[in-house]
């Protein structure tokens, strides 16, 4: 099993969860967040005060899912939320050694 | 109650089993006689007497392992006692165990521990929840502040087994004596947690998924009621009473409502095999469909909870009731404040101790009385006293024949929509069932459950929270709220989008529809009835029309992309439907449940607002009247002057958007008028009111320094400019608005005086008298002291229009200010295209869109000008 965390644009959040449904990933966790990576902040002006928008709102989707669905997954989220522009995001992955599901105690990719 | 549980301290229930089983016959003995529980309560459906049989169940398991382990002698000095829910004989099938091991003294807490530790272990043998604790007479004698609960708790104490004569101890003594010594505290204690509660389900009992235990009127506030009546007695020397709180006519509905919710608290936590009390929506269809509670069979999911929210309100409102009157009788600085709100008492209400009265019994039966009682109720957050809610029940039928709906209405509606309670008026008229014979379209959303993953409330109530949440934002201090709360002290006309708040959810109540289509039309019907002005009725069908576009642009699309900005400005229209809409969506969203509105989606929330608004004041010059939004303002105001089509769109001709978009069509055809007069006198004036303030027009040819002359005549008058705009169209003729505070009165209380003034601003204008004169007596004396100091930032940005320049002022306010400004840029050789003036408290924001010989500013121009303007406004250097 894999644990893939993608943060990405808030615009593209409903896109890509819906494309990660239609290919069979329906368990995800969405968390609001902000940060930066090479897309820096800027500086902005309403009525004279100045706003430092130096942390840029981004969703980051949580799934962990079946070795096999990785790169299907993978491809899914970057086709749908690539727009071409820095701040796009960026697709983490890692290891994970079991899984269980609390409801019932089933282990492994049956959990998911 | 049809089994009334056995009054406090009376012996258990039980007795112990008689042929006393091992361990495992134990177990096996209490899970049959738990089945056959379940099994009479699903034959008679009486949660009452569920319950009283589970005590008598773990009574005799009790008593059985008491025997075991403790065996009890006359004196021996410790007793089992039964506490909490177990003590009131009230022990749902999941519901704790609460045992207090009551000792003499710390030697016998000692002696027993090993017995006491035997028998808890067989009870969690058996599959009982056990909380068990051990306290010597003294312990329990004292008030211990960290553990309030614990005390509340021996309120309901039964004795099971054990030293009786220690037992009574306790009960007839130490217990009086200690709430009579501390009943303050504990009712402090006792408000405080029932508050703190409340919040936690946002004070209110219109959930989705209610919780029948600790919610609003739920079965805790039962126990509460019947703690403050236990306390009241005990302090009075009486003997406490079993069913705590009404000896009034409420007291049946409190009665049935607890009968209900026991009953539905049984069921809850046989399905959920667990002391679970969420009335989840699957277990809603369940109840429904098996009629439970409702004593005439199946009902729909949505007729069942209507028959739940009337049994919770019976008790919340009996608790609450109980509470108030309690906490009002002993807490001094309550009564003090409560004697202050007296003060607010009229010829038609009185107010005493925090209730509102009718003055006057015949004044329940005028439908305009009870609309000013709301009124009043709204303005001074006091609760209608049961007296009023009888006296309007009572003659409900007549005032319902009476109750206007049509224009006479809306001032009543607008002044409850205006004040600070206005959710609590609503609320009360909505309790009265007056609400929607008043506004009819809330009739379709009255306690109307929508499943909704992310609403937690009532369609109702959620649309009374998010009002609620627009007035709290002047009295909240949180830190992410503050900028919205200073654009809601911005909005022209709060009740327009206080009364789309009300209306923006009620197509929800008509199955399989678009709700924000049957929305509109509601609110059209709506305010067709009310007969609103074109110009209020259109911005109210704005907002509910809209009242999700903001939101689906956050969701959808990059709100740092400056062509989702534009794209949002252009359905806007102008600054102030985007201001209302704004705050509209911080409301809905914010009312959808506790924790919808995160700091995340706030800040999101202002950065697109603050974005679209700087594209409103960086956009202000464009023209091109047959685009988007501008079209139809366009056609509007040929609608109002059809035989004037070619003529009207001739003055329109390079106007930019901006002026047909921020004025009512009415207004536009008059300065039509007004510039057809021209030709006979070079200076057309108007001078009018609004809102609160004046507002002075002037329509003439472009001439060099006009806006400078302008602002000089007001100051020279003494008036404090809020707000102007100039514009102009392609033929040289200029709009100019100047709306202002009349700081000396002079023209209210000198009516003779406002001729004076148009003379003076006419003969200035047409240099037939000097300006210079009339500002030399304001120079040198008009000095005001500075509040809030405001640092001085001037800005510019030469790429946002394609001819103008634009220029970006903030400073502090202050008297002249906008002919100091004016006359620097005159002096510079500038000529203001389009000018936007506002002042907010003691901060001015300006923005002009400059021209010099017709062209841009170079940079160098525009340096200078910034030089020159920093050094008239003196306390800053300009920032490039």
């Amino acid at each position: 099993m894999t644990k893939l965390e993608a943060v990405i644009q808030p615009a593209r959040f409903e896109a890509v969860k819906d494309a990660l449904i239609e290919i069979g990933v329906e368990g995800m966790t969405v968390i609001e967040v902000r940060g930066h990576g090479r897309q820096k902040g800027h500086t902005e002006f309403y009525r004279g005060r100045e706003y430092i928008v130096d942390l840029l709102p981004k969703v980051k989707i949580e799934a962990v899912i079946p070795d096999a669905m990785v790169d299907k997954a993978v491809t899914t989220i970057t086709e749908a939320a690539r727009t071409g522009k820095i701040g796009d995001g960026k697709i983490f992955l890692s290891r994970i050694d079991d899984a269980v599901r609390i409801r019932n105690d089933e282990r492994g990719e049956n959990a998911l | 109650m049809s089994s009334e549980p056995q009054p406090r301290g009376l012996s258990s229930s039980g007795s112990p089993i008689p042929n006393q089983p091992a361990d495992g016959g134990l177990r096996n003995f209490y899970r049959q006689e738990f089945d056959r529980v379940h099994r009479d309560f699903v034959a008679t459906g009486s949660g009452l007497a569920a319950l009283s049989d589970r005590t008598r169940l773990v009574d005799k398991l009790a008593l059985t392992l008491w025997e075991q382990h403790l065996p009890s002698r006359p004196r021996c000095g410790y007793a089992l006692v039964a506490l909490g829910g177990y003590g009131r004989c009230e022990l749902f099938p999941h519901s704790d165990v609460d045992l207090l091991f009551l000792t003499e003294d710390e030697e016998k807490r000692d002696q027993i521990k090993e017995g006491v530790s035997s028998i808890c272990q067989q009870m969690w043998d058996c599959g009982l929840r056990v909380s068990p604790s051990t306290h010597t007479i003294a312990d329990c004698a004292r008030l211990n502040q960290e553990n309030i609960e614990f005390t509340l708790s021996l309120l309901d104490c039964r004795f099971l087994a054990g030293d009786r004569l220690l037992f009574d101890g306790l009960h007839e003594k130490k217990l009086p004596e200690l709430i009579a010594r501390e009943a303050d505290t504990l009712l402090q204690a006792l408000s405080s947690i029932t508050e703190a509660r409340h919040h936690r389900f946002g004070k209110t009992i219109f959930h989705l998924e209610p919780n029948l235990k600790d919610g609003p009127g739920g079965l805790r506030d039962c126990h509460v009621s019947r703690w403050i009546g236990m306390i009241l007695a005990l302090v009075a020397g009486n003997k406490p009473e079993v069913v705590g709180s009404s000896k009034n006519a409420a007291a049946s509905a409190v009665l049935e409502a607890i009968e209900f919710l026991s009953s539905i608290r049984c069921h809850l936590h046989y399905r959920h095999n667990r002391d679970d009390n969420n009335v989840t929506w699957s277990a809603q269809e369940e109840l429904a469909a098996r009629g439970i509670g409702t004593g005439s069979g199946p009902l729909s999911p949505a007729e069942w909870m209507r028959l739940y929210f009337g049994h919770a309100k019976a008790v919340y409102h009996d608790s609450g009731q109980l509470l108030k009157q309690v906490m009002e009788g002993r807490s001094s600085l309550y009564r003090s404040f409560q004697h202050w709100r007296s003060r607010v008492s009229n010829s038609e209400f009185s107010v005493v101790d925090g209730r509102v009265y009718l003055q006057q019994a015949a004044s329940a039966r005028d439908a305009e009385a009870v609309l000013r009682l709301f009124v009043f109720v709204a303005k001074h957050g006091v609760a209608l006293s049961a007296e009023a809610e009888r006296r309007i029940s009572e003659v409900h039928l007549r005032l319902v024949e009476t109750m206007p709906q049509d224009q006479s209405l809306w001032p009543h509606l607008r002044d409850i929509l205006t004040q600070p309670q206005a959710a609590n008026a609503l609320r009360a008229m909505h309790s009265l069932n007056l609400l929607t014979h008043a506004l009819p379209e809330f009739e379709a959303i009255n306690l109307l459950v929508l499943r909704d993953l992310y609403h937690r409330y009532t369609v109702d109530e959620h649309t009374l929270l998010a009002i609620d949440v627009l007035h709290q934002l002047k009295i909240d201090g949180d830190e992410v709220l503050r900028p919205f709360a200073e654009l809601l002290g911005e909005v022209e006309h709060p009740e327009l989008l206080y009364l789309a708040l009300l209306l923006h959810d009620t197509g929800k109540g008509l199955e399989g529809s678009d709700h924000v289509y049957s929305s509109l039309q509601f609110t059209q019907t709506a305010v067709k009835r009310l007969q609103f002005p074109e110009e209020d009725a259109r911005m109210v069908a704005f907002l509910v029309s809209s009242h999700l576009e903001i939101s689906s642009t956050m969701r959808r699309r990059d709100i740092y992309d400056p062509g989702t900005v534009a794209e949002l400005a252009d359905k806007m229209g102008t600054p102030e439907r985007l201001k209302m809409l704004t705050l509209l969506t911080l409301a809905d969203i914010k009312a959808v449940n506790p924790d919808a509105l995160t700091p995340w989606k706030a800040e999101n929330l202002w950065r697109l607002y603050a974005a679209t608004a700087n594209h409103f004041d960086r956009s202000a010059d464009i023209a091109g009247l047959d685009a988007g939004a501008s079209r139809g303002a366009v056609e509007r105001i040929i609608g109002l002057h059809p035989l004037r089509r070619s003529e009207i769109l001739h003055f329109l001709d390079g106007l930019p958007q901006r002026y047909v978009l921020s004025h009512p069509a009415e207004q536009v055809v008059q300065h039509f008028r007004l510039s057809r007069q021209l030709a006979t006198e070079v200076v057309q004036l108007q001078l009018q009111p609004h809102s609160g303030q004046c507002e002075l027009t002037v329509v003439t040819t472009d001439r060099a320094g006009l806006f400078r002359t302008l602002a000089g005549i007001l100051f020279g008058w003494g008036m404090d400019i809020t707000k102007a705009t100039a514009f102009s169209n392609s033929s040289g003729v200029v709009v100019d608005s100047f709306y202002f505070k009349d700081r000396f009165r002079t023209l209210e209380v000198n009516p003779s005086e406002r001729e004076c003034f148009l003379r003076s601003v006419r003969d200035i204008l047409l240099g037939e008298a000097p300006l210079e004169k009339l500002l030399e007596s304001r120079l040198r004396g008009d000095r005001q002291p500075v509040k809030l100091a405001v640092g001085t930032r001037i800005r510019h940005d030469n790429e946002c229009s394609a001819r103008n320049s634009l220029l970006e002022i903030v400073t502090q306010d202050r008297p002249g200010l906008l002919h100091t400004i004016s006359s620097t840029l005159t002096k510079e050789g500038c000529s203001i295209e389009v000018a936007l003036i506002d002042t907010e408290g003691p901060l001015a924001h300006d923005v002009f869109y400059l021209t010099r010989n017709g062209n841009k500013l170079t940079s160098e121009q525009m340096r200078d000008l910034e030089w020159a303007l920093a050094g008239e406004l003196s306390d800053s250097l300009p920032t490039w």
